[in-house]
C-alpha cells in the first residue's frame, strides 16, 4: 500500500472535517421536516380468553351484538366491532362473550361515584351551577395517552374496587345527594351502556336530567336509543386528524363526527371539547378546518371548549399548552362563525366566560365554579332579549 | 510473526477504560433523560452494559479461533470502539422519538428492549476488545498474567471514573465529554499499528473518520437535543442531570431530564402549594422553608410578607434558570439556599412556621428520602409549635386506585407518627397538610379573612375538593400499611408498581426469564467463576447499598458520591497487584477473602442497626475500598485456579461482569426496595454464603 505525503494528509483531514462541520446542517433526523415518531396506531386489542369464567353479579346480557356461528358474536356497541369467540373480552375490557352470549361485566357497580358541579364536565350551557351525581364503571374503548382517568379507564370491571349501586338505588342515592342531574363519566359511559340507559330510563320518570360524558365513539343505533333519555352531552373532539385520533388515542375521527351529527339531528344539547395538546393538536389549520366542518354539520351554536393540555398519564413529557395558543383558537373559532367558545383549565381567563353572540355582552361570569355575575332571563339575554343556545334554569 | 509492543497495547487498554466508563455514566444519563429518572432505567442500563460487556468476553474466546490476534485487528477494533461511543449517544437521541411517541413516556419492556439494543454494538466490541488484547500480548509472552491486564484496565477505569466526576460533568457537554474522553483511545489505537503502517491510506482515513464522528458529535449536540415542540432556548448539563428551558410562544418550561417540571403559567399549582398550608397559620408567618420551588410561588409568598424565606434548591443550575427566565422572583427576605434540603435540616437551628416540600413524585432513592420517617421526625423538630408541614404528591381524578391507595396510606401513617392532625386535599395533586394543630377545611374563607386573593383556590375549591371527595379520599386510607422508612423504604416498592401499573405490564416475565438464564449459566460456571460471579454481585450490590445509606444520613452531596464510586472503582487495583502475588495460595485465598467479605458485610448491617448515621464519611469509603479491594484480590486468585489461558481468561473476566449486572439489577430493583438495606446486605451474605460453601467444597475434593 502506498503512503500518502503531508499535503494529502492535510487535504484529507481538512475535508473530513468540513464534512463534520456539514454533518450539523444535513442531520437526517432534524425535526423540523420530520413526521411524527412511534406507533402510528395504538388501537387497543381483544383481550383473548380473558373473560371470567363465570358470571358474576353485576353482569347483563349487551343489547347491541349478533350471535354468529360457532358461539362466536359480534358487539355493535361502538365501531370497533369486535369480533368475539367464546371467552374472549373485547377492546373496551368490559364486555365478554361467554358461550355465545355477550355480557356487559359493568352494570350496577360502579368503581367511582361524586358529585359534581355542571361546569366540571364541562358543562357551560346547562343549568349553570347545579349539582351532579356522577358516576363510572371500570373500561374504556380508546387508549388516550392522556388520559387523567386510567386507573379507571384502562381496567377491567372486575379487578378494581367498586360499590354496588343498581339503577333504582343510583336514581334515589342522586335524589338524596340534591342532584338535579346523573352524568355518566370519568372513564367511557359507552362501556357500560345498559347499565347507563336503565339507569336513565328511571332518572327521566324522576324528573333528573341524563348528561352524557363521552369520547363520542359510539354506532348510531345504540346511541339513538340513547338519546331518548340524554338530556345534555359533552363529547369530546380530540382532534380534527384521523391520524392523531390513532396515534394518541386509538380510535378513528368518522365515528365522532357521526355521533356529534346525530346527536344535533335528534336534537340533544351538548357541547364539544378540544383538548389542545401542543404539537399535535395545536395546528391552527386544522382548527379552522375542525372549525368549518362544524359550522357546516352542526351550525354555530353548539358550544366548543378548547382545554388546556397538562401533562398526564403517558403522555407526560410535553410542556402544557401556552395560554396565549388557546386565546388564539378561541378567536380564530369565534371569528369562523361559532359563538360559544371557550378555555378551559386557565382560570381566570376571559374565554370562561359566556358573552351574549348578539350584543356581545357579559352574560355569565365564571370564577372557577362560581359565578358572581348571572345575566340571563330564562333563555335569553337580559341585555338585548336573544335567545342563547342551551338549557337553563 | 510481528513483533508486539506490550505497552502500546497496555495504552491501548488503559484508554478503552477511561473511555468505557465516561461512555458508561453518559449513557446512563441519557437514558434517564431519554426515557424515565428512576433506578429501574439506571439498573437496566447497568444490567444490559454488563450482561453484554460479559457476552463480548465470552465471544472473544470463540471467535478468537478465527480472528487470529493482531496489533492491526487490535487497533482497528479500537477506532471502531471510539467511533461507537460517539454514535451510541446519537442513536438513543434519534431513536426515542422515532421508535416511540414523542412526549410520551414508555414502560419497562420497551426501555429494555431499547437499551440493550441501543448499546449492543459498543458493548459487545467493548466486551471482546479486553481478553482479545490478552491474546494479543500473549502471542508474543505466552504466559503474560491475565490478572495483569484486569489491573490496567481498572487503572483506565478509575481514571475514566475520576476524570467525569470531577472535571466533564462540570465543564463537558455530553458530546464533548465522549470526544475528549475517546481521543486517548484515538490516539492510542492509531499508535497501535505498526509503525510502517501508520501513514498508510487506509488507516489515516479510519483515524480520521473516526476524530470526524466524534467532532460531528460536539456540532451536532443542539439539533440532537432540539425538542419536538418548542424551542430550546437554554441547556446545560448540571451534575444531577439535564436542564433545558423551553420556550413555545410565550411560556417557559423548565425540563428535568426530559421531564416538564415547572412552567411559568401553572398559577394553579402555585397557590395551591403556598396557600393551602399558610391559610392554616394563626399569626403571620415569620419564617418559611421552602424545599424546591416552581414558577409563581415567591409572588404567593409574599402575600404574607414572611420575614425570612429560606429556599433549598439542590442543583444552582435550576435557580439560576428559574430566576434568569422569571419563573421565580426574588421576595423580601428570600435566602437561597443550595444544598440538599435534608442535609440542611440536619444541620441548621432555624425554627420555621411552615416548611413546605415541594418535590417531584417519590419515585427514586433520592426524592424518597423527603418522604420517609426520620425526615418527618427533623422537620417536626424544626417547626414552632403552631408550625405546619406540607408536601404532595400525585392526585388522581375520580378514582383511587390500589397502589396509589397504599402510597398514600404508607405515607399518612409515616407522617401521622409525628403529628397529631394529618389531611389530605384531594385533587391534581395530594397535598397533605401535618400540624399538631387541627386543619381547618374551609381555606378559601381562611384566606378571604387573611385578606389573600387567589384566582384558581377562590373559584375551584369547592368544587374540585368538597367535604365528600375529602372524606372518601381520607377514609379509603389503610392503617395496617408499612411507614415508609429509611432503611426500608416501602414507598420504593409501592412506587415500582405504581409505575408497572400504569404501563399495564408486569415485571414477572422479566423475572422468570432472567431467573432462568441466570439459572442456566450458574451451573455451566466452574467453581472458581462462580466465586467471581458472586463477588462481582455483592460488589455492585454493595456499592448500591452504600451509596443509598449515605444519601440517608448525609444527603445528596455530590462530590463524596463520587469519591464513593470511585473507591468501589479504586480498591479493585491494589487487590489485583495483591492477589497476583498471593495466587498459589489459590483455594485458601478464596475462602479467606470470602470470608472477610462475609464479615464486611455483616459489619455493616451491625453499623447500619447501631446507627448509620453516627457513622463518619470515611467509614463509607473505606468500607467501599475494602470491599473492592478483596474483589480485586479474588480476580487472580480465581484465574490462577482456573489455568490462566486464553479461554479461561474469558469465562472468567466474563462472570464478573455478569454477576456484577445481575448484583446492581438484583439489589436496587429488589432487594432494597422489598426488603430494605438491612435484609438486602443479609441476601448479599446469602449469595457470598453460597460461594463459601462451593470454595469449601472444591477444598474438600
Amino acid at each position: 500500500m502506498k503512503k500518502i505525503n503531508r499535503r494529502q494528509f492535510f487535504l484529507a483531514s481538512g475535508a473530513l472535517l468540513c464534512s463534520a462541520t456539514s454533518a450539523q446542517a444535513l442531520w437526517p433526523f432534524s425535526r423540523e421536516n420530520d413526521k411524527i415518531g412511534g406507533p402510528a396506531d395504538i388501537r387497543g386489542t381483544i383481550f383473548r380468553k380473558d373473560a371470567p369464567e363465570t358470571l358474576w353479579k353485576w353482569h347483563k346480557e349487551a343489547i347491541f351484538y349478533k350471535k354468529l356461528k360457532n358461539e362466536q358474536v359480534r358487539c355493535g356497541l361502538c365501531p370497533h366491532r369486535c369480533l368475539l369467540a367464546p371467552g374472549d373480552r373485547g377492546v373496551c375490557r368490559s364486555r365478554a362473550n361467554l358461550a355465545g352470549t355477550l355480557y356487559s361485566l359493568g352494570y350496577g357497580n360502579p368503581c367511582s361515584v361524586h358529585v359534581d358541579p355542571v361546569e366540571k364536565k364541562p358543562l357551560f350551557h346547562f343549568k349553570p351551577q347545579s349539582r351532579v351525581f356522577s358516576l363510572a364503571v371500570a373500561g374504556c374503548n380508546f387508549r388516550c395517552l392522556n388520559c387523567q382517568n386510567w386507573e379507571i379507564s384502562q381496567t377491567r370491571p372486575d379487578e378494581i374496587r367498586h360499590t354496588e349501586l343498581f339503577p333504582a338505588e343510583a336514581v334515589t342515592a342522586a335524589q338524596k345527594s340534591g342532584s338535579r342531574a346523573i352524568a355518566y363519566t370519568y372513564s367511557e359511559p359507552t362501556t357500560f351502556f345498559e347499565y347507563m340507559l336503565d339507569i336513565g330510563r328511571l332518572a327521566k320518570k324522576e324528573g333528573i336530567d341524563n348528561l352524557w360524558i363521552s369520547n363520542g365513539y359510539i354506532n348510531r343505533e345504540p346511541l339513538l336509543k340513547l338519546c331518548r333519555v340524554l338530556d345534555g352531552a359533552n363529547v369530546n373532539l380530540k382532534s380534527y386528524s384521523d391520524a392523531i385520533y390513532k396515534k394518541l388515542n386509538g380510535g378513528r375521527l368518522q365515528p365522532v363526527l357521526n355521533t356529534f351529527k346525530t346527536l344535533h339531528d335528534q336534537g340533544v344539547h351538548f357541547e364539544m371539547t378540544n383538548l389542545v395538546v401542543p404539537g399535535y393538536v395545536d395546528d391552527e389549520e386544522m382548527i379552522k378546518r375542525m372549525c368549518g366542518w362544524i359550522l357546516a354539520n352542526l351550525g354555530p351554536n353548539h358550544p366548543l371548549h378548547f382545554l388546556r393540555f397538562f401533562p398526564q398519564y403517558r403522555l407526560d413529557r410535553l410542556a402544557p399548552t401556552p395560554i396565549s395558543t388557546l386565546t388564539r383558537f378561541r378567536q380564530l373559532a369565534m371569528s369562523e362563525g361559532i359563538r360559544y367558545v371557550y378555555v378551559g383549565n386557565v382560570p381566570g381567563h376571559e374565554g370562561n366566560n359566556t358573552y351574549c353572540h348578539n350584543c356581545k355582552k357579559l352574560l355569565i361570569e365564571r370564577r372557577g365554579y362560581t359565578i358572581p355575575a348571572y345575566h340571563l332571563d330564562g333563555n335569553q339575554c337580559s341585555f338585548c332579549r336573544t335567545v342563547i343556545p342551551g338549557r337553563w334554569l | 510473526m510481528k513483533r508486539i509492543d506490550e505497552h502500546a497495547v497496555l495504552r491501548v487498554i488503559i484508554a478503552t477504560g477511561i473511555s468505557s466508563v465516561v461512555t458508561q455514566l453518559l449513557t446512563i444519563r441519557e437514558f434517564l433523560s431519554c426515557f424515565q429518572g428512576n433506578e429501574i432505567v439506571i439498573a437496566l442500563t447497568l444490567f444490559n452494559w454488563l450482561l453484554l460487556g460479559g457476552i463480548g468476553t465470552l465471544l472473544s474466546r470463540r471467535l478468537s479461533r478465527f480472528f487470529h490476534p493482531s496489533a492491526n485487528h487490535l487497533a482497528w477494533l479500537s477506532l471502531i470502539l471510539a467511533a461507537f461511543a460517539n454514535l451510541q449517544i446519537l442513536l438513543v437521541r434519534t431513536l426515542r422519538d422515532i421508535i416511540f411517541i414523542p412526549g410520551s413516556s414508555v414502560g419497562f419492556y420497551p426501555t429494555f428492549v431499547f437499551t440493550f439494543f441501543t448499546i449492543l454494538p459498543y458493548c459487545l466490541l467493548l466486551g471482546f476488545v479486553l481478553p482479545y488484547s490478552l491474546y494479543l500480548i500473549r502471542t508474543r509472552i505466552t504466559n503474560y498474567p491475565g490478572a495483569k491486564v484486569y489491573i490496567v484496565d481498572n487503572i483506565g477505569d478509575v481514571s475514566g471514573g475520576i476524570l467525569f466526576s470531577f472535571c466533564l460533568v462540570f465543564w463537558a457537554t455530553p458530546m464533548q465529554a465522549i470526544c475528549l474522553a475517546n481521543l486517548p483511545l484515538l490516539l492510542t489505537s492509531w499508535l497501535l499499528f505498526p509503525r510502517p503502517s501508520r501513514l498508510r491510506p487506509l488507516v489515516l482515513a479510519g483515524s480520521i473518520l473516526t476524530l470526524v464522528i466524534l467532532v460531528s458529535g460536539i456540532l451536532t449536540e443542539l439539533q440532537t437535543l432540539a425538542p419536538a415542540q418548542g424551542r430550546l432556548v437554554h441547556y446545560r448539563e448540571s451534575r444531577y442531570g439535564r436542564i433545558e428551558m423551553r420556550q413555545d410562544r410565550e411560556q417557559f418550561t423548565l425540563f428535568q431530564d426530559g421531564v416538564p417540571v415547572f412552567s411559568n403559567q401553572n398559577l394553579s399549582m402555585a397557590e395551591e402549594t403556598i396557600h393551602y398550608p399558610l391559610s392554616q397559620l394563626r399569626e403571620k408567618p415569620k419564617n418559611i422553608l421552602l424545599i424546591s420551588a416552581e414558577g409563581g410561588m415567591m409572588a404567593e409568598i409574599a402575600k404574607y410578607e414572611p420575614q425570612r424565606v429560606d429556599y433549598v434548591e439542590l442543583d444552582p443550575q435550576v435557580t439560576s434558570v428559574l430566576f434568569d427566565f422569571g419563573l421565580l422572583q426574588k421576595i423580601e427576605g428570600l435566602s437561597i439556599i443550595h444544598r440538599d434540603g435534608r442535609s440542611w435540616l440536619n444541620e441548621t437551628e432555624q425554627i420555621y412556621d411552615a416548611i413546605i416540600v415541594n418535590l417531584p413524585e417519590p419515585d427514586t432513592f433520592q426524592i424518597n428520602r423527603f418522604f420517609t420517617d426520620r425526615f418527618y421526625e427533623l422537620a417536626r423538630s424544626h417547626l414552632a409549635p403552631h408550625g405546619i408541614l406540607s408536601f404532595s404528591v400525585a392526585g388522581f381524578d375520580n378514582f383511587l386506585a390500589e397502589p396509589q391507595r397504599l402510597k398514600l396510606s404508607s405515607l399518612r401513617n409515616t407522617v401521622a407518627a409525628h403529628f397529631n392532625h394529618v389531611l389530605l386535599l384531594p385533587g391534581q395533586k395530594i397535598f397533605f397538610l401535618c400540624s399538631t394543630h387541627p386543619i381547618n377545611l374551609g381555606i378559601p374563607a381562611l384566606l378571604k379573612e387573611k385578606g389573600i386573593e387567589t384566582y384558581s383556590i377562590e373559584g375551584f375549591y369547592h368544587g374540585n375538593i368538597s367535604p365528600e371527595r375529602i372524606s372518601s379520599l381520607n377514609s379509603q386510607l389503610n392503617r395496617q400499611v408499612a411507614k415508609n422508612l429509611d432503611e426500608k423504604p416501602h414507598l420504593m416498592a409501592i412506587m415500582f408498581d405504581q409505575w408497572f401499573a400504569k404501563y399495564n405490564t408486569s415485571p414477572i416475565i422479566f423475572i422468570v426469564a432472567l431467573a432462568g438464564c441466570v439459572l442456566f449459566y450458574l451451573f455451566r460456571l466452574s467453581r472458581e467463576e462462580f466465586v467471581l460471579f458472586s463477588t462481582g454481585a455483592m460488589t455492585m450490590g454493595s456499592e448500591m447499598l452504600v451509596i443509598f445509606a449515605f444519601q440517608i444520613y448525609y444527603g445528596y452531596i455530590y462530590f463524596q458520591i463520587g469519591l464513593i464510586v470511585t473507591v468501589f472503582l479504586a480498591g479493585l487495583l491494589p487487590g489485583a497487584w495483591y492477589g497476583e502475588r498471593l495466587r498459589s495460595r489459590g483455594r485458601q485465598m478464596l475462602l479467606l477473602s470470602d470470608s472477610m467479605l462475609i464479615g464486611l458485610l455483616t459489619l455493616l448491617i451491625v453499623a447500619l442497626k447501631i446507627g448509620g448515621d453516627l457513622l463518619p464519611v470515611p467509614f463509607y469509603l473505606l468500607f467501599g475500598f475494602v470491599i473492592s479491594l478483596i474483589c480485586g484480590f479474588q480476580f487472580p486468585v480465581a484465574l490462577y485456579l482456573r489455568g490462566g489461558d486464553n479461554p479461561a481468561v474469558a469465562r472468567v473476566f466474563s462472570a464478573d461482569l455478569i454477576g456484577a449486572g445481575f448484583g446492581t439489577l438484583f439489589t436496587s430493583l429488589a432487594l432494597i426496595p422489598y426488603c430494605g438495606l438491612i435484609w438486602a446486605a443479609a441476601g448479599l451474605i446469602g449469595i457470598k454464603c453460597i460461594s463459601l460453601l462451593v470454595v469449601v467444597k472444591s477444598a474438600s475434593r
